[in-house]
């Protein structure tokens, strides 16, 4: 990948596209004052359970210190809300991680399929949608708050299959969205069509030359077509000239090139992901997105932490190998860490409208497809909520009573003004949305 | 009546004209003729006939023997005053008339067409940029054989070596396990897998629809060897039909691989189905199969605005704002194509301590292969090297070539840049005669070495190249387009007066009439004159039923001789004879407008006026051929219609759907007709096998399959290549037995031969 100079880039964004119907345009990339404060979700999947006596508080209430695990996020506990008892209660076919990953953001069954994992039953896709693309598609109905992509889903180390260990997100029953893991495709999908554009522009100076060049040999009848030729090539440098000169709130992201989608390479493409996160958030590109590290069942070996056994097979070990829980400690922190730059990237970069930062905007959800990774209990499932813009009450420690995860959704879909009475399976919807404001 | 059939009706239905009392004296005086002409016709048809805009647009052409020209001028010229130019006087102007430019051989003595400069058509375009890249990885088209795909069976659900059962080729994929397995004595039915490989071949250019019908897991990928066009690896609950949709380039064969696997599923079952473009849902069918292993080729989909065919056939004749932008559109697809693809068309990795350079290479190459002839140092400084530098990526610089190498006029506007003859230019003209393409590798290699200014090998070429698989498409292309069957609809007919004629019948008779084309063309005697005479039909079991003949059940097309003595060629494949009928009876207007341009090669006009024909104006129990003959009795109709309806009752005893009749409603069938030719001689037909006689041994019906053959390899008009080129084509036509392909060789070679005309002379230039 092109290593993009930053005046160039500028230079660039001044060309757009409204007249070059080949190069669909970028209709968000311009700002005007928004007409509610924004809100933004960014749902950030790390795999295999927790340790939970390294990573919940003991405490519940305002008062609360944070274990190990969470320490990274320290400077944000006054705007963490820590929801311990929340509880994946979907059953039906496929294994806890099957459903700990594929009914964690749906609330609903699997279909029956061919997948089998562990001893259970095999299983399919979900049958339902994802939260994260529920409000995606509530955002995207109304002029107000749709944006080009609407949702973008992020993935680091996710390896290249498709099951229902991969897929958290779902457009629909029997619709998995598979996340972009190459940084450099998603950059692809995000600024291709302005790079496209400049590559365009370099070479039309040379098409247009070259016409000239070759029409002085012609017989008078052909010269007409070449000039009828030069002339649309004329035109079209000029429409690339003339795109309003929008400026964008934030640059594009300079990578260094030849990255690999590797296992080693997972802190370097992390950053690269999270870059192009809050990038294109700030860019207005879309005001949701999912960043999935590797898959249930992941086996990332954090070589750079000196862990060199895969993810989910340390996470099968028991309570008492101190060796392997302090190996699942660092990992679990690791991703920790990684949250934290993303939430100091939000805090650091200001809301395009001024009102304050992108992070009192854009509430951050960490989760997990288990409790506990030993024992796939599909219970107390990791909730870390960070950030601001949905009315809730931060800075606190619940603990709930086995609540139904479903309940949280509706809370999610309620505070950006989505008011439905169900999500995912409606047994597990009584009480209706969770109240945390 | 369907809107296609009106409007082709209305054009070949209300002739307009003059009409005409018998003569007996013919010779006209030019002289005289020419000063009545001045006075009385020159006003609206112009001095020389060429049509005035508000008057008379049409140039007075045609192909109306003097004698009859004189009777319609007697009898309706001028159109204001009808009784000022009449006897002796008409005659004059006729003569004048004809002799100046109204006849074709007057036409022919006026017009001195040129050689014009062309862009690339789209055809051109799509298949010269999918071959561009072919040359790096490999041809995308393998040659005809075997049919079906190569399977490969598992009793396991993973493609395990060890758990190989079998390997056989199975002609479709259309299996229903129920609850067991492929082979029960070796496969288990718990678990088990299949992979299905091979080619598959695009009968035409368009989008292609594929479903795969499964309960259980499976991949397909098209013309892809990395990303599946479609994944249903998970089996989910009921969604056990998967579609996709793809475009493909006709005439081509694409890499085509299905995955498929059960795993304690209940039940296992697995069907392909595709519509390709203009066909119906069906399993996609053996004959579009192949074992072999084709590579992948880049397939555009940029969608492209129509090319110029106002002089009857396709060219480049034309740009506009929206072709720009489609060209445009195209260099980026192909842009990204070559970033998608590095690896395999650099032949290297990322990470390779040579990897710039060979992207470097393979820029230069490419930008060579465009333009079709090596780049001078100075272009090859402007073109690639200057983009390969400080400050741009490898990957960017080569995007940038190869936007500019298909943006460049030189790649557009073939013949733009030869300075004057040469191996090159001969190279770019036969690659573009025969396949609408890009010279390959052999073709390149001999136009380096300069082996094309001998014509024993351009020759060698130019037989070599008809055997490519983009020969045959190309011939196709143009078969359809002679037969005035490339912009029909497919026909369908009144489900009460035709209950079988369904739409999987339809499709059955449009692959029955491929099948004889190709069979006829692509046999050793390649003979023009058996697609008029050929008593060959192809038929399957469905069509065998349909036309109530005894075969075999065996779910092939296969040639069958039926009818024998009734049946000829194209004239009267069902498929023709149905595309030019109306929903519930024959059309002997649009059968003979298609008899008389197709077959016999003769040019009509389109009527300035539109009659159109209504059941309902006829009292019951006339024949088609008493109504048709009643709806253009008016004088001024017979100066079209005398040529139309001989023609088009020649097929009267074959109904809407091409089956056989001796009668319609209880009466019988009169098929005759009094034909006269060009030339006035008088003929009597019979049947339709009396028209293909006729046409097959009539030298205008073979000068007219030669000059549309001509148009549509060359796409210049004929004559601009000198008046005796038509002629002598029509002399070697005849004299090798009437060979379609020899015929395309030897316009190929003569056209690639003479020097590209575009560049000013020298006189010109002063």
């Amino acid at each position: 990948m092109n290593a993009m100079r930053r005046r160039e880039f500028v230079r660039q964004l001044g060309v757009s596209s409204a007249s070059l119907p080949f190069l669909a345009g970028l209709p968000s990339l311009g700002f005007g004052s928004p007409v509610r404060p924004r809100q933004r979700l960014v749902v950030v999947f790390t795999p295999n359970g927790t340790i939970p006596p390294a990573f919940w508080p003991d405490e519940e209430g305002t008062g609360f210190k944070l274990k190990e695990i969470m320490k990274p996020l320290e400077s944000f506990k006054n705007r963490m809300l820590v929801l311990h008892g929340l509880c994946n209660k979907v059953r039906g076919d496929g294994d806890n991680h099957m459903r700990g990953m594929s009914c964690l953001l749906t609330g609903i069954e699997l279909f029956p399929g061919n997948i089998q994992g562990g001893s259970h039953t095999p299983a399919g896709w979900a049958s339902g949608i994802s939260i994260d693309q529920e409000i995606k598609n509530y955002f995207q109905k109304q002029d107000a708050t749709r944006t080009r992509f609407g949702s973008l889903e992020f993935g680091v180390g996710v390896t290249d299959r498709a099951d229902p260990w991969t897929r958290m997100s779902y457009a629909g029953p029997n619709q998995p969205i598979a996340p972009i893991s190459d940084p450099y495709q998603m950059y692809r999908k995000l600024y291709g069509q302005a790079r496209d554009r400049e590559s365009l522009r370099s070479v039309l100076d040379d098409v247009r030359e070259d016409l000239k060049k070759a029409r002085k040999h012609l017989a008078a009848e052909d010269r007409r077509l070449l000039e009828e030729h030069e002339a649309l090539v004329k035109q079209m440098e000029r429409e690339i000239k003339m795109q309003p000169a929008t400026k964008p709130v934030a640059a594009r992201p300079v990578f260094q090139e030849g990255i690999a989608d590797q296992n080693d390479n997972v802190p370097r493409l992390s950053r690269m992901q999270i870059d192009l996160l809050v990038n294109s958030f700030a860019n207005d590109m879309a005001r949701v997105a999912t960043l999935q590290y590797t898959k249930s069942v992941g086996q990332a070996k954090m070589n750079w932490l000196g862990v060199s056994e895969g993810h989910h097979t340390l996470s099968h070990e028991k309570d008492e190998n101190d060796m392997a829980k302090e190996d699942l400690v660092k990992i679990n922190t690791w991703f920790a860490g990684e949250i934290r730059y993303l939430l100091e990237k939000l805090s650091s970069t200001p809301e395009p409208d001024d009102s304050g930062s992108m992070l009192d905007h854009t509430l951050v959800v960490w989760t997990n497809e288990l409790g506990k990774g030993n024992s796939h209990t599909l219970d107390n499932i990791p909730f870390v909520l960070v950030g601001g813009g949905f009315g809730f009450a931060m800075g606190r420690s619940l603990k709930l009573n086995k609540v139904p995860h479903n309940r949280l959704h509706l809370a999610l879909a309620h505070a950006v003004g989505h008011k439905i009475q169900v999500f995912g399976k409606t047994s597990l919807c009584d009480d209706g949305p969770l109240a945390l404001s | 009546m369907t809107g296609i059939l009106k409007r082709r009706f209305r054009v070949g239905a209300g002739l307009f004209f003059l009409c005409f009392i018998v003569s007996r004296s013919m010779a006209g005086d030019v002289e005289r003729g020419r000063n009545l002409y001045r006075k009385w016709c020159a006003e609206c048809h112009g001095d020389r006939g060429q049509g005035v805009p508000g008057k008379h647009r049409e140039p007075l052409h045609g192909s109306l023997s003097l004698e009859k020209l004189a009777q319609l001028i007697d009898k309706t010229m001028p159109e204001d005053a009808p009784e000022k130019c009449v006897g002796q006087d008409a005659k004059d102007v006729a003569q004048f008339i004809h002799e100046s430019f109204y006849s074709r051989s007057a036409r022919i003595r006026n017009e001195r067409p040129r050689v014009e400069l062309l862009r690339l058509s789209n055809r051109q375009f799509a298949h010269s940029v999918a071959d561009l890249f072919v040359h790096f990885t490999g041809p995308g088209a393998v040659a005809r054989g075997q049919e079906g795909l190569k399977a490969t069976y598992y009793n396991a659900r993973g493609p395990n070596r060890d758990k190989k059962v079998e390997e056989r080729v199975d002609a479709t994929v259309d299996f229903q396990y129920g609850t067991s397995s492929p082979d029960p004595a070796r496969i288990g039915a718990e678990e088990f897998s299949v992979q299905w490989q091979g080619g598959l071949v695009a009968p035409e250019t368009g989008l292609y629809e594929f479903e795969v019908r499964s309960p259980n897991g499976l991949r397909l990928w098209v013309n892809d060897e990395q990303d599946p066009l479609i994944d249903g690896w998970v089996a989910s609950g009921n969604s056990s039909e998967h579609r996709a949709s793809l475009r493909l380039l006709g005439g081509r064969t694409y890499p085509l691989r299905l995955s498929f696997f059960k795993f304690k599923d209940k039940t296992a079952s697995i069907v392909l189905r595709w519509k390709p473009p203009r066909g119906i849902w069906e399993t996609l069918p053996a004959r579009c199969l192949t074992p072999a292993q084709p590579t992948p080729t880049f397939v555009l989909s940029t969608p492209f605005p129509a090319d110029d065919a106002s002089v009857g056939y396709e060219r480049g004749s034309t740009i506009s704002k929206a072709w720009d932008e489609a060209v445009t559109g195209s260099a980026i697809e192909a842009a990204h194509y070559s970033l998608k693809h590095l690896d395999r068309l650099t032949q290297s990795k990322e990470g390779d301590t040579n990897r710039v350079n060979k992207i470097r290479a393979f820029a230069r190459s490419f930008s060579e292969r465009a333009l079709r002839r090596p780049l001078s140092p100075e272009q090859r400084v402007l073109l690639v090297d200057r983009f390969f530098e400080p400050g741009l990526s490898a990957e960017e610089s080569l995007k940038r070539v190869v936007m500019l190498a298909i943006k460049s006029p030189r790649f557009l506007y073939p013949g733009l840049q030869a300075p004057s003859h040469d191996s090159f230019a001969a190279a770019e003209k036969l690659a573009l005669a025969l396949w609408d393409s890009v010279p390959d590798n052999s073709l390149s290699e001999a136009a380096r070495a300069n082996r094309l200014e001998d014509p024993a090998a351009v020759q060698a070429q130019a037989s070599r190249m008809m055997r490519d698989p983009r020969a045959r498409s190309k011939m196709r292309h143009f078969l359809w387009h002679w037969l005035h069957l490339d912009h029909v609809e497919e026909p369908a007919k009144d489900p009460a007066t035709f209950p079988d004629f369904t739409p999987e019948l339809s499709n059955d008779l449009r692959v029955s009439l491929d099948l004889f084309l190709d069979h006829v063309v692509w046999s050793d005697s390649s003979d023009f004159r058996r697609l008029l005479l050929s008593e060959d039909t192809f038929l399957n079991p469905r069509l065998a039923k349909f036309f109530n003949v005894e075969l075999e059940a065996i779910p092939h097309f296969r040639p069958t001789r039926f009818e024998a003595g009734r049946r000829a060629g194209v004239l009267t494949h069902p498929y023709v004879l149905a595309a030019f009928a109306y929903a519930k009876t024959t059309s002997p207007i649009h059968r003979g407008v298609f008899l008389s341009r197709s077959v016999v090669g003769r040019p009509l006009r389109p009527p300035p006026e539109a009659v159109s024909f209504e059941e309902a104006d006829f009292e019951p129990g006339l024949s088609m051929r008493e109504k048709i003959t009643r709806l253009t009795r008016p004088e001024n109709c017979q100066g079209c219609h005398s040529i139309i309806n001989p023609l088009g009752f020649s097929l009267e005893h074959f109904d809407a759907v091409g089956r056989y009749r001796e009668s319609e409603s209880g009466r019988p069938i009169d098929a005759s007709g009094d034909y006269e030719t060009e030339e006035g001689r008088g003929v009597r037909f019979q049947s339709a096998r009396d028209v293909a006689v006729f046409a097959a041994e009539s030298p205008q019906a073979q000068e007219a399959f030669i000059e549309a053959l001509f148009h549509h390899l060359v796409q210049q008009p004929v004559r601009a290549f000198g008046d005796d080129l038509l002629p002598s084509l029509r002399e070697g036509f005849a004299s090798a037995r009437f060979n379609v392909q020899e015929l395309a060789i030897q316009i190929a070679l003569r056209t690639s031969a003479s020097p590209s005309t575009p560049l000013k002379t020298k006189a010109k230039s002063k």
